[in-house]
């Protein structure tokens, strides 16, 4: 490693610089401070440079606060301007690296001190400069060649900031766009195993944790920094359907970490192989077969729900890391996602939402569905909310008039579904909904799981559906 | 490295007042000193003199709000790095020693990923300091839950009453289901007159308490209670700050 005046090590990342040993405060919340880092040709770089622009350390004011941008230049080969949001958050890392310096926040919020021993040590911020590169270089290989100014005028500083605010929204923009088909890994979280043993989170672009927390840059992150940590990559593996988001790699981690309980997970899906329920969710949707509809119910809701259940009730029936078919948890951003239970309708299926859930997300309910879809103040109990989804013509109307036209044809099966139904109520209490009803006959069918199970059965009559002329 | 002191008790016996002394004493030494208030029910910071400060509770809720909002502005924002920065700007520099108030306790919703952002930071702060000195409540819900790991001495504050003793012994049995490490357990008796001192000695002696400490009623303490002077500015030669040092000694710090 090259000379520098103070030490270099991780073991300094957690180094806090007491008011009464420090030596200047750079940004914070009494000033501005800003970082950047930029993708740049390598024919515009000089290699190690550091340039700073106002005083340098040793014409400051001990016990001061003064403005503070730096910006970064990076190049290389790889280097794209995509790669500028990775390579900033590890600024964080490598600056408290560095003996003596103490950096918080970031983007425009950066916090640093330099502490009185190793202001002690050296004249500028040269050497500091260098050792960050050095750092950058050594951690980030692609980097070939980069350069840094600092700031610390300022008016310079003020005119770094925003310039730099827009280059941020722009970033922000491109970030809000990104979708699964656009990467190759997705993220796993296992922190709710603790209690939900059998429980798979799958974190990707299009779909945020259970919990809310943890979006695809947050697993991508955590998992850069601590691949043995609760959060680590996914290979997605080969797309076995784009609708449903069904992926090898999913699969297969479904089944490791569930110990073999499930071997499929589909992202984008309500009924078939949908996402295990952790109990964190922010949201739980529920379906609701006498209206072919789903509902969604929010943790802050406190009231009942068109089906007679709440909340905390239906978290308890869909909470512990399994598979519930006609029950799912989710992220609230879940509902921004493009891919919202495509596989089952998206929106066109959504019959009802708390209001102030429905409040909440308004700006993301398609227009021509919004005002078909029920509140409590529309519909408390399910005659109410088919009355109300009748009247609005709501998109599941449509398949009530396919299943009654199919009726009467039905009528021999029925026998056999009352004789086992039965079977189907969960020993657990109260109603869950029956099996999605297959509406035109077609469809992918349902999987009955029975688990400790004493059936006895006299006669069984299994017989095809008559085509329709 | 860091020795954590952690000290807790009944409501009532006086455990922040102990705590306020221990950290007053100590940061007179010129130990690096970090007080953590982790008890929501008192008042450790204004028995330093030290009042409206921010709380980690805060800091966290404040992260919630940012990380649940349906469309966030930068979904790339490094989290870890937000609450580090707003644990650190909460942290009130006090002359002597650096204070941390936990705070309020969590709202509805998943904490999980929060808080496990919140115990990588607390290990790392804490190894900044010589002595951590922690005002914990009863329950030592934040070892519980592992937001503040392990404990050198764990000091149980009770008073003259049996109930008091009892705490401590309900403690001592609820240290041994916390995963958490806890090097030594010892008991301080407060508020001790010279009537009731022989039997608070054998009651620890029953209960086979490690007494380190026995402080007497002081009224210096209720006299600047009153007047509403925090306790750090007690004179050195009241009888409760000269049996802290005491304790401190024999803890060997």
């Amino acid at each position: 490693m090259a000379d520098f005046p103070f030490e270099i090590s991780p073991m300094f990342e957690g180094e806090r610089v007491r008011k009464e040993g420090m030596f200047v405060e750079l940004g914070g919340p009494k000033s501005l401070g800003l970082e950047l880092v930029r993708a740049a040709d390598m024919d515009a770089i000089v290699d190690d440079q550091v340039t700073i622009v106002g005083p340098d350390l040793k014409d400051m004011e001990e016990g001061k606060t003064y403005p503070w941008a730096m910006i970064f230049n990076i190049g290389g080969e790889l280097v794209e301007a995509d790669l500028e949001s990775v390579v900033e958050r590890r600024v964080h890392d490598f600056i408290n690296y560095c003996q003596g310096i103490m950096h918080l926040n970031q983007r425009y919020d950066v916090w640093m001190r330099v502490s009185k021993d190793t202001a002690g040590k050296m004249d500028s911020f040269e050497p500091f400069g260098r050792a960050v590169m050095m750092l950058f270089k050594t951690e980030l290989p692609f980097i070939e060649k980069m350069q840094v100014t600092f700031y610390t005028e300022q008016a310079e500083v003020e005119k770094q900031m925003t310039e730099a605010k827009e280059i941020f929204k722009a970033r922000d923009a491109r970030t809000k766009d990104l979708h699964d088909e656009d990467v190759d890994v997705f993220y796993g979280c296992t922190l709710c195993q603790s209690f939900a043993p059998t429980n798979v989170c799958v974190v990707s672009p299009d779909r945020v944790s259970l919990c809310g927390a943890i979006n695809w840059f947050d697993g991508r992150a955590a998992a850069k920094v601590d691949p043995e940590g609760p959060q680590f990559e996914i290979a997605k593996g080969e797309l076995l359907d784009a609708v449903t988001g069904e992926y090898t790699g999913v699969n297969d981690i479904a089944k490791k970490l569930s110990a073999g309980e499930f071997d499929k997970i589909k992202l984008h899906s309500f009924f078939d192989s949908p996402h295990t329920s952790c109990g964190c969710f922010e949201v739980v949707g529920f379906y609701i077969p006498e209206v072919d509809g789903i509902g969604w119910v929010n943790r802050e809701y406190q009231g009942m729900s068109p089906n007679g259940i709440g909340f905390s009730t239906m978290a308890g029936q869909t909470g512990g890391g399994k598979q519930i078919v006609g029950f799912l948890g989710i992220g609230v951003n879940y509902f921004y996602s493009p891919k919202f239970i495509q596989a089952d309708g998206g929106w066109n299926r959504v019959v009802w939402l708390p209001s102030i859930l429905k409040e909440k997300i308004d700006e993301t309910i398609p227009a021509d569905i919004k005002d078909k879809i029920a509140t409590e103040n529309d519909a408390t109990d399910i005659a109410s909310l088919k009355a109300f989804l009748e009247a609005k013509n709501h998109p599941v109307v449509a398949t009530w008039v396919a299943a009654e036209e199919e009726e009467e044809e039905e009528e021999e099966e029925e026998e056999v579904a009352v004789a086992a139904s039965p079977m189907m109520m969960p020993a657990a209490g109260f109603q869950m909904p029956a099996m999605p009803m297959m509406s035109g006959g077609s469809g992918g069918g349902i999987k009955l799981t029975f688990k400790n199970a004493k059936i006895t059965i006299d006669k069984m009559i299994i017989s095809q559906k008559k085509e329709k002329k | 490295m860091t020795k954590v002191i952690a000290i807790t008790g009944k409501g009532g016996t006086g455990k922040t007042a102990v705590a306020a002394l221990m950290i007053r004493y100590l940061s007179k030494k010129g130990k690096f000193l970090l007080a953590v208030d982790a008890d929501a029910d008192t008042n450790l910071p204004e028995t330093l003199g030290c009042e409206n400060v921010k709380t980690v509770g805060d800091a966290k809720e404040s992260l919630q709000v940012e990380i649940k909002k349906p469309r966030p502005d930068n979904p790339d924002m490094n989290k870890e790095s937000i609450l580090k920065s707003k644990v650190y700007e909460i942290i009130e520099e006090m002359p002597g020693y650096d204070l941390l108030v936990m705070g309020r306790p969590e709202g509805t919703g998943c904490y999980c990923y929060v808080n496990n952002l919140l115990r990588g930071i607390m290990d790392k702060l804490i190894v900044n300091y010589d002595i951590v000195v922690i005002d914990a409540e009863a329950g030592l819900e934040h070892f519980s839950r592992k937001i503040l790991r392990d404990i050198d001495d764990l000091i149980v504050v009770t008073d003259a009453s049996r109930r008091g003793f009892q705490t401590a012994e309900r403690i001592r049995e609820l240290v041994s289901e916390l995963d958490s490490n806890v090097g030594r357990i010892h008991v301080i008796a407060n508020k001790v007159t010279d009537a009731n001192r022989q039997e608070i000695v054998k009651l620890a002696g029953d209960l086979k308490l490690n007494l380190i400490g026995v402080i007497p009623l002081d009224p210096k303490i209720e006299e600047m209670d009153i007047k509403g002077i925090p306790l750090f500015e007690i004179p050195d030669d009241s009888v409760a700050a000269v049996e802290i040092e005491k304790i401190v000694q024999k803890l060997g710090l």
